[in-house]
């Protein structure tokens, strides 16, 4: 999905840079540019944040 | 070289104070929606959240999808009815459809979200080979969609007859974990239980 539409950058884009480590809407902003520009996609952002220190605090799954 | 058009759908889900300006709101926009290529919209809205609204765009255009998305047009109807924190948008196109029902009448209860799938191939397959299952819960129409940012992203719409049908459907376990279990995840919205309130055709 689009969640920066000023810039174009996906849920993909903005996961991977999570992944990466980032932990804030700034910090997101600074590796992909989402949120950097109008700032109105930064709920979205924060959303995909917490999504993914959820699951990584999930148990992993069983084969 | 001029680019070739392309289809696309582009979906919004959020809530707005007032969803009943949502309507007015594109009507008076027609000529806009036309220069961006839209050729149909689809208005939902929910029948469980009074505040929640579904708006699909079906577009022919030369674009590229984040071109139109960076548009004015964009931005200034959200600014018109009343959304501060921008919704993620779906971009992509129909990659599977099933009508169970020739003329289904009246709106039936529509239950549509955005999915990941392991592989896309696999998964289609699997929807065609299983489609009975859709028929015999009651199902009228099924859509699918494939994102064009990621081909393992999914948008659907599963059209019931009726809020019985669809309650039964949204309480199957099989069913969640196949379809729902995304919902409200990350940047995917929460599961949009509703009906179609307004449809407009525009003429190119």
């Amino acid at each position: 999905m689009y969640v920066c539409l000023c810039l174009g950058v996906t849920s993909d884009t903005i996961g991977r840079a999570v992944a990466a480590g980032a932990t804030t809407s700034k910090q997101v902003a600074d590796a992909c540019g989402a949120g950097s520009e109008c700032g109105r996609c930064r709920r979205t952002v924060r959303a995909i944040i917490a999504a993914t220190e959820s699951d990584r605090h999930q148990p992993p799954r069983q084969p | 070289m001029i680019p070739e058009t392309h289809s696309m759908v582009l979906t919004t889900d959020y809530r707005v104070p007032d969803p009943s300006r949502v309507w007015p709101l594109l009507q008076r926009r027609r000529d806009g929606l036309a220069a961006l290529g839209a050729h149909h919209v689809f208005v939902y809205t929910s029948t469980v959240d009074p505040e929640r609204v579904l708006v699909t765009l079906a577009l022919q255009t030369r674009e590229p999808v984040v071109e139109l998305l960076r548009s004015r047009a964009f931005f200034e109807w959200f600014d018109a009815v009343g959304v501060e924190d921008l919704p993620a948008v779906f971009a992509g196109e129909l990659i599977e459809r099933f009508d169970f029902v020739d003329d289904p009448g009246a709106p039936g209860i529509v239950v549509a979200g955005v999915m990941c799938v392991e592989d896309p191939g696999t998964f289609r397959r699997h929807v065609r080979d299983t489609r009975d299952l859709f028929l015999k819960a009651g199902i009228r129409r099924v859509r699918m969609f494939e994102a064009f940012d990621d081909p393992d992203e999914i948008m659907f719409l599963h059209e019931l007859a009726d809020e019985d049908s669809a309650r039964r459907w949204l309480q199957r376990p099989d069913v969640t974990a196949e379809w729902f279990s995304d919902a409200g995840v990350g940047a995917y919205p929460p599961l949009f239980i509703g009906r179609l309130a307004h449809m407009m055709r525009i003429e190119s």
